[in-house]
């Protein structure tokens, strides 16, 4: 009895912490405090049934009286009898109570305040989990299975909270589990009266019972592999930082898009949405080497639909390996810069900002990935939140002259083909045609589109638009010639793309305020959208149409000066920036849009194919294959090698007749020492090869059997009619008995033409899966790991042994009493 | 430690010379007990390892006849005492009377003073006259009246008797079987050799006509020449481990003492000297375990209650035991495999 009410008090404990995790939901603690009085109540309840010796469902049946009078005593309708005593009316009081708790969840985001119907819900949950887990864990002495009605607490918090769970309340509640778990077991043992160990031996209250070794080394065992899995398995690395990363998280206090995957946000209404707020936030800071800097960015959208331009989901590769090269092109000047960025806690993206291309990323782990065509880095479990990270990044200068001779690209380019897609819209088409009539090149092209985006063409800047990109959105812009950045740039890559030139738009900063030293302050105003123009031999070519003068940080370049500017000659002092992309790797459109394959994507080496990626899995079996054989060919090298080192041990010398330094227990035949002791170990080393020989052809070896018995047993057994082998295992026989017994060894006899021959004989009457495993496997070498791992193991199970029960002479639970 | 080539050790046999002697005299005792070559080795073995002879085995299967044989094929002295149920320990061991010429007691020898006693049916005797060759045996003399008498070199005593199942007999004391250093049975000749027997046997008893072939000088120097035989560490280890093991089997009562060690390794040099060996290996002590031990070892009441003879247990012993594996090792050895502290992983548990 007194062991049940423990444990029904423990029960009841846990219950309460498990219910830890509903913390992140609430904003105050007004649920705990209900919670815990519903809790005690059903405890209480419990605990007196079964002290008047109540059946189960008498148990639960007062359990649940106990909860409903606890229900209306916290959450009274007023029509109750004595302040708890529930009537009709009260529990359709409940009963409204519960729907205005369905209301309430769907109009509160987490956290909650403290209502009603919210702390109804919540405190009938806890009890009634309190309920079921004092059944199973008391009434049916089932307290494993209690886990699951705690585990469903924890649901509510996973269900609320999609991408960031917090873990921390969830550890709560497993200690809580873990407490009504081991209550119960020590209960248990504890019915059998006192605990010994397997010699008999008493064990005291604070020893570790010597019977749940197993147990704790299966647990030892189940962890290790639980936390060493997710490690080794790519992709599912930093999960379990991550969840801790983002304790309390998930607010989702202004920021872009909806968090999860980077292929599924909608830049366009994040960037609008910051260029309109009022307040100024700061979200990046960046510090580079470079003096004048172009545009941050940290997004790309080149898929152009009837509603405008979208984002698709990146893959890519994984930042923390070698990033792909940018290649050295004709009339592109290049310079390496290093920059160094921290994002604020205001900006939480799955991506991170990064001046284009880069080739070498400090400070992200492995979650991050950069996908090469779109020039992004992005996560699809991490987010850029607090992030500090630097990279090297190649600046690559254009001149309009090399951009004159890039000759257009093909009609069937992968890129052409893509990012020329458009929905047919007349206006367009027809503005483009006369756009650029009489253009010959490409960029003399694109630059008459650029410069049609001009004041003189009577287009200017405002906020107050309504954004949005689709074709019917686009045509009013050309019409009214009021926008914002965005506008400006979708416009601009749509009519690019008329023109049958791959174009699309990039998200990112403008340059802020510069704080000094090389660094920039970006904040929520700096948000940009351009314009990027591909061409062949030159890659992604920025062009910003949006009018300078009313983009803060804005920055023009050589082959895109500001239209509006007096002088459209470029101007000698600022002339950097331009995003260049490796054609060779921009086989976007070939892939599949499967954003959960960058994973297996980053893997793949850089291989520097034209076009299309080759595929490396062929390598990595094959890699896989041979590192098996290799694996797979130990043993028989071992093998080999101990058979060659023992043929490789010098003959026995003949037997010298000199007397000069004569060892000194030789009787009758005097022979040089060193001959004698190299004679006798010449003997044990073919005597050695011959057990091992023995075992590799499953031959019975007995060490209780001598030399000369087991020479007989061979030739009686094994070797039976085959005269040359049986001499040469009596030879055998006959050293190895000298070399031990004898005053003299067995000298100048050929031992090893006779372990040939008796391998020979061995290898010859034993069938082909013997022969084969001999050969490939040997039992020796593997009989020997066995047995030097048996040894390691069992020294170390001793040595373990003795340093716990050292250790546990000093635990301080030797202090709670001297016998159990 | 500096020890002597076999050239100057004095009175010792080339290896040549040991082997003829020897093979004569198990050539001559074979004319008499045919068939059983083993037998007659092991006997001569323990003659030349110093020690006694016990022969047991049921009536009429040869036990004097080998004993007497044995006796005959060396010129020595040999006597011969008929155990009876009325012997007396003075029998044995000798007498002293009154001289009335002198008038002085003067000692008359007992049957031991010879080079080899004949104990026939040993076990019909009380154990109050079996008493008597506890000394002679063990420490080659004997002492009557406050005087010690040493005997002669080589002594040997061969004693038969009948399995203690068979009536009128007398169980040998313990100590006197630790004495004996070797207990053998004859067991029924082959068909062929019984034939040979009756042809043999039919017309004179060859007995009679066996000549010695050696003498004491002869045998004193075939001695000396066993006790050089080689015995390398691990065989003495080897011997030390199979007597260990009989005094922790769980079904013996009593295990081997450390006199059978002793006796055990004297027997296996003469063994192996017979062999043409100038060294002991562990397939001696094997073959002789059970001569050497079986009789000194008694079984437990389980083990008796299981029909189990000290033969099968000492047999089982030496089947279990394995050989020392701790050879000496020289720089030429190929290295060690990694085996630890040298230990087998899991040692066996002892009782």
């Amino acid at each position: 009895m007194i062991a049940s009410r423990n444990l029904g008090f423990v029960a009841a404990a846990a219950t309460l912490l498990a219910a830890a995790p509903l913390s992140s939901i609430f904003q105050r603690w007004t649920w705990l405090v209900q919670a815990a009085i519903a809790v005690a109540v059903v405890a209480g309840v419990a605990a007196l049934a079964r002290l008047l010796r109540a059946p189960l469902w008498g148990q639960a049946l007062g359990m649940l009286a106990g909860l409903l009078l606890a229900l209306t005593w916290l959450f009274p309708g007023g029509t109750e009898l004595v302040a708890f005593i529930p009537t009709p009316a009260t529990l359709a009081h409940f009963g409204e109570l519960m729907q205005g708790s369905a209301q309430d969840m769907r109009s509160y985001g987490v956290k909650v305040p403290d209502t009603t119907p919210l702390l109804f819900i919540t405190v009938l949950g806890v009890g009634a989990v309190a309920m079921l887990v004092d059944l199973l864990a008391v009434g049916l002495r089932r307290p494993a299975l209690a886990g699951l009605p705690m585990l469903a607490i924890y649901s509510v918090p996973v269900a609320v909270y999609v991408d960031s769970v917090p873990a921390l309340p969830f550890v709560v509640g497993a200690c809580g589990y873990l407490w009504l778990l081991v209550t119960d077991n020590v209960e248990r043992v504890r019915r059998f009266g006192r605990r010994f160990t397997g010699e008999g031996r008493d064990v005291d209250v604070w020893e570790a019972s010597p019977l749940a070794a197993a147990g704790r080394r299966l647990a030892v065992v189940g962890v290790a592999l639980a936390v060493a899995v997710p490690l080794a398995v790519p992709g599912m690395t930093g999960g379990l930082l991550d969840q801790f990363n983002s304790v309390g998280d998930g607010t989702g206090n202004g920021r872009p898009g909806q968090g999860g995957s980077p292929g599924r946000i909608d830049l366009f209404a994040a960037l609008s949405g910051q260029l309109n707020q009022s307040e100024v936030a700061e979200m990046v800071k960046v510090t580079t080497t470079e003096s004048s800097p172009f545009y941050l960015r940290f997004g790309v959208a080149d898929e152009l639909r009837p509603d405008g331009f979208r984002v698709r989901p990146p893959n890519g590769r994984r930042v923390d390996r070698d990033l792909p090269g940018v290649p050295a092109r004709q009339g592109v000047a290049q310079q390496r810069h290093r920059a160094t960025v921290e994002v604020s806690r205001n900006l939480t993206m799955p991506l991170v900002p990064v001046y284009s291309d880069p080739v070498d990323v400090d400070g992200l782990s492995g979650n991050w990935l950069y996908d090469q065509n779109l020039g992004v880095v992005f996560s699809n479990r991490d987010n850029s939140r607090g992030k500090r990270y630097s990279f090297e990044y190649v600046r690559s200068t254009f001149s309009p002259a090399a951009l004159r001779r890039a000759p257009s690209l093909p009609a069937e380019h992968p890129i052409a083909v893509q990012q020329t897609r458009r929905p047919a819209v007349q206006q367009v088409d027809l503005l483009v045609s006369r756009l650029i009539e009489g253009k010959r090149t490409d960029y003399d092209k694109v630059r008459a589109i650029y410069d049609y985006f001009s004041r003189d063409n009577g287009f200017s800047y405002s906020l107050s638009t309504k954004g949005g990109t689709s074709g019917q959105e686009i045509v009013d812009f050309l019409t009214n010639k009021v926008g914002f950045c965005q506008q400006y740039a979708a416009a601009m890559a749509w009519l690019v793309r008329s023109a049958g030139i791959p174009a699309r738009v990039a998200f990112g900063f403008t340059n802020g305020t510069g704080a000094g030293d090389d660094t920039w302050v970006l904040t929520n105003r700096n948000l940009h959208a351009w314009t990027e123009v591909y061409f062949d031999q030159m890659g992604w070519v920025p062009f910003d149409p949006t009018p300078a003068y009313a983009v803060q940080g804005a920055n023009r370049s050589a082959w895109a000066p500001d239209s509006d500017a007096p002088d459209p000659e470029p101007s000698g002092t600022s002339a950097p920036g331009a995003t260049p992309d490796d054609p060779g790797g921009s086989a976007g459109p070939d892939r599949p849009d499967a954003a959960d394959r960058e994973v297996d994507e980053g893997f793949d080496p850089v291989t520097g194919a034209p076009v299309r990626r080759t595929p490396t899995w062929p390598w990595w079996t094959a890699g896989g294959v041979l590192a098996l054989l290799a694996l797979l060919s130990v043993p028989a090298l071992r093998r080999v090698t101990l058979r060659r080192r023992r043929h490789a041990q010098p003959a026995p010398a003949a037997v010298a007749a000199g007397s000069g330094d004569a060892a000194p227990e030789a009787t009758g035949i005097v022979v040089l020492g060193a001959d004698r002791d190299r004679a006798r170990a010449d003997a044990h080393t073919a005597w050695d090869e011959l057990l091992d020989t023995l075992v590799d052809y499953r031959v019975r070896v007995d060490r209780t059997e001598t030399p000369r018995a087991t020479a007989e047993r061979l030739v009686r057994d094994a070797l039976s009619d085959d005269a040359t082998s049986t001499a040469a295992v009596r030879l055998l026989g006959r050293a190895e008995e000298r070399a031990r017994y004898a005053r003299d060894p067995l000298t100048g006899e050929p031992l090893h033409p006779a372990l040939r021959s008796v391998r020979g004989a061995l290898a010859a009457r034993s069938d082909r899966r013997t022969r084969l495993l001999a050969a490939l496997l040997p039992p020796s070498v593997l009989l020997r790991w066995r047995l030097a791992v048996a040894e390691r193991s069992s020294w170390l199970v001793a040595t373990g042994g003795q340093a716990r029960y050292r250790l546990a002479r000093w635990s301080p639970r030797r202090l709670l009493a001297r016998r159990v | 430690m500096t020890q002597q080539t076999w050239d100057e050790v004095g009175g010792l046999l080339p290896h040549d010379e040991f082997r003829a002697a020897s093979e004569a005299i198990v050539a001559n005792i074979e004319q008499v007990i045919e068939g059983k070559t083993a037998t007659v080795r092991l006997a001569l073995a323990v003659l030349l390892a110093e020690g006694h002879l016990l022969i047991e085995d049921v009536p009429g299967v040869g036990k004097t006849k080998l004993a007497k044989a044995l006796a005959r094929s060396i010129d020595c002295s040999v006597r011969r005492i008929q155990f009876t149920p009325d012997l007396l320990p003075s029998d044995v061991t000798g007498v002293s009377v009154y001289n009335q010429e002198t008038h002085d007691f003067e000692f008359r020898p007992g049957a031991v003073f010879a080079n080899l006693v004949v104990g026939d049916e040993i076990n019909r005797a009380s154990p109050k006259t079996q008493s008597a060759l506890l000394e002679c045996m063990e420490e080659r003399q004997v002492t009557v009246d406050g005087v010690t008498y040493q005997l002669q070199t080589p002594f040997m005593v061969i004693a038969t008797q009948n399995p203690i199942e068979m009536e009128g007999t007398y169980p040998l004391p313990e100590a006197q079987r630790d004495r004996f250093t070797a207990r053998i049975a004859m067991g029924y000749p082959g068909p062929e050799a019984e034939l040979a027997m009756l042809d043999g046997h039919g017309a004179a008893d060859p007995l009679q006509e066996l000549r010695p072939v050696s003498d004491a000088d002869t045998v004193r120097r075939l001695i000396a020449t066993v006790r050089q035989v080689h015995v390398a560490d691990a065989v003495k280890q080897y011997a030390v481990d199979l007597v260990t093991a009989t005094r922790e089997s769980p079904e013996l009562r009593l295990g081997a003492s450390p006199r059978s060690t002793l006796q055990l390794l004297r027997t296996a040099r003469a063994v192996a000297a017979l062999e043409g060996r100038d060294y002991v290996v562990p397939d001696d002590l094997q073959a002789l375990a059970v001569p050497v031990l079986a009789h000194r070892i008694i079984p437990t009441a389980d083990a008796q209650l299981a029909r189990r003879t000290t033969d099968a247990i000492v047999s089982e012993l030496v089947h279990r035991l394995a050989l020392p594996q701790d050879r000496k090792r020289t720089q030429y050895d190929a290295p060690r495999p990694a085996t630890g502290n040298g230990r087998p992983p899991f040692e066996p548990r002892r009782p």
